[in-house]
């Protein structure tokens, strides 16, 4: 082995890096929240939507699940351009992550459509609430306790996700590594603070997710 | 799109569809063999995590903090550390060897937390009980715990291998020929993006969606309503 790591260089441009772990989570948080709003149509349509809106939500959500993330945005980001519709990289990739993470959380949110009474939604259409105001006022505040730990762990793994925006040319933590890496060669070095540097994001993230479920949720999490 | 369907008659040549297949079955090869590898190390991390005592402490701590960093770095980078890491070690180890050994990483890191969990779902007084007639750790594992917790371990294992199946895409970055890498090799023979990507999506739904029906039969077969993506 005649390799000697010298983090130097890479400390130095750690503010940089850094820039670019503020990137990949606003990336992960505006795909989050997208895809959380297309769940809930995605959960009601599967749920209430009847044959023709039932079946476009299921196909949406089968086809969705059933091929990789990379490939959908490799498909918006090259195939789009030939339809007329030019798409820049950070839109590109922002828009296939929430229609892949839209398409998980219809399913995580029809389960916990599911764990409602059937009592409670008869009751909800008794006094004469509309199918968005049930949602809203009676099924949101039940299922937000047995559905956050699953939707908190759907947050990291799409921060995780953000990574592949590199490959696009967007400058996130990884996009940035990478053009850090063709600057300086320092390649070892530069990945394992990118991992750090990922790794403080997620746990950071996490500890607050976990901070925020216990006590406004009364979700039941731990740390680790 | 005119372009693209008198494009059709000729990307559908008997070559291009031989070299789209073969990419179909590298990609199915490295989720494979990565999670089977991966399984039998997250298997051992497990199986360490539950001994006791302080010999085995250091190796404990060892295992807790590989499973807790590898579950929080990218598949991406993790293939950029292997990669880099066996140029520096000075392994001379072709691309489908590291994408490989990443794919091992993260299955160890993430399955080792699925047989954790399947581990733990067994009440804790038979295994006191079992404890109490004097059986060792391995006995209580084989003959209390695994045809117990199989069951809850075998769906979100398989889950983890369908997941897998879809992040190997991120592979085509190193050159690894999969599907994702088939795809472009297509767009730069001069196919439309629409032929070559919409074919490598139609190629990963056929692969990936019987698998699906399949993991949801066995859920639903073995009787545990566990939903889990890891």
């Amino acid at each position: 082995m005649n390799y000697t790591l010298q983090f130097g260089q890479v400390i130095d441009r750690l503010p940089y890096l850094a820039g670019g772990a503020w990137l990949s989570l606003l990336l992960a948080t505006l795909a989050f929240f997208g895809g959380m709003v297309l769940g809930v149509f995605g959960a009601m349509a599967k749920l209430w939507g009847g044959r023709v809106l039932g079946g476009i939500a299921n196909a949406y959500v089968v086809f969705f699940t059933n091929t990789p993330a990379l490939v959908q945005v490799y498909f918006l980001y090259f195939a789009l351009p030939s339809f007329g519709i030019i798409l820049p990289p950070f839109e590109a990739v922002l828009i296939g992550l929430t229609l892949n993470s839209g398409a998980y959380m219809t399913e995580i949110q029809r389960a916990g459509f599911l764990s409602i009474h059937r009592n409670e939604i008869e009751a909800a259409e008794t006094i004469g609430l509309s199918p968005l105001q049930t949602v809203w006022y009676v099924i949101v505040p039940h299922i937000v306790r047995t559905l956050y730990p699953a939707l908190s762990n759907q947050y990291i793994l799409l921060t995780l996700g953000t990574s592949m925006a590199a490959i696009f040319g967007v400058e996130e933590l990884t996009g940035r590594a990478l053009s850090l890496n063709a600057e300086t060669f320092r390649s070892i070095e530069i990945f394992t603070i990118t991992a750090a540097l990922y790794m403080v994001v997620t746990f950071v993230a996490n500890a607050l997710l976990v901070f925020v479920g216990r006590y406004y949720f009364r979700a039941r999490m731990r740390l680790l | 799109m005119h372009s693209s369907l008198s494009q059709l008659s000729r990307f559908l040549s008997y070559y291009n569809l031989e070299f789209l297949l073969q990419a179909a079955l590298t990609t199915l090869l490295l989720s494979l063999s990565g999670c089977v590898i991966g399984f039998v190390l997250g298997f051992a991390i497990a199986v360490l995590r539950q001994t006791q005592g302080w010999l085995l402490l250091p190796l404990r701590i060892v295992a807790v903090f590989f499973v807790e960093i590898f579950r929080r770095i990218p598949f991406l980078v993790t293939l950029f550390l292997v990669f880099y890491a066996c140029q520096v070690l000075e392994l001379d180890v072709s691309v489908f060897v590291v994408a490989v050994i990443s794919t091992c990483i993260i299955g160890a890191a993430f399955l080792s937390e699925v047989v954790r969990t399947g581990f733990d779902s067994i009440s804790r007084q038979e295994r006191e009980a079992a404890q109490a007639m004097n059986f060792s750790l391995a006995q209580v594992l084989i003959f209390i715990v695994i045809p117990q917790a199989w069951k809850v371990i075998l769906p979100p294992t398989f889950a983890f291998f369908l997941s897998f199946i879809k992040d190997s895409a991120l592979a085509s970055q190193l050159g690894v020929v999969e599907l994702t890498y088939s795809a472009k090799v297509m767009n730069n023979k001069g196919f439309s993006p629409e032929l070559g990507f919409g074919a490598a999506l139609v190629l990963y739904f056929i692969i990936s969606y019987p698998l699906a029906r399949l993991g949801q039969y066995m859920e639903k077969r073995l009787g545990i309503s566990r939903h889990r993506r890891t």
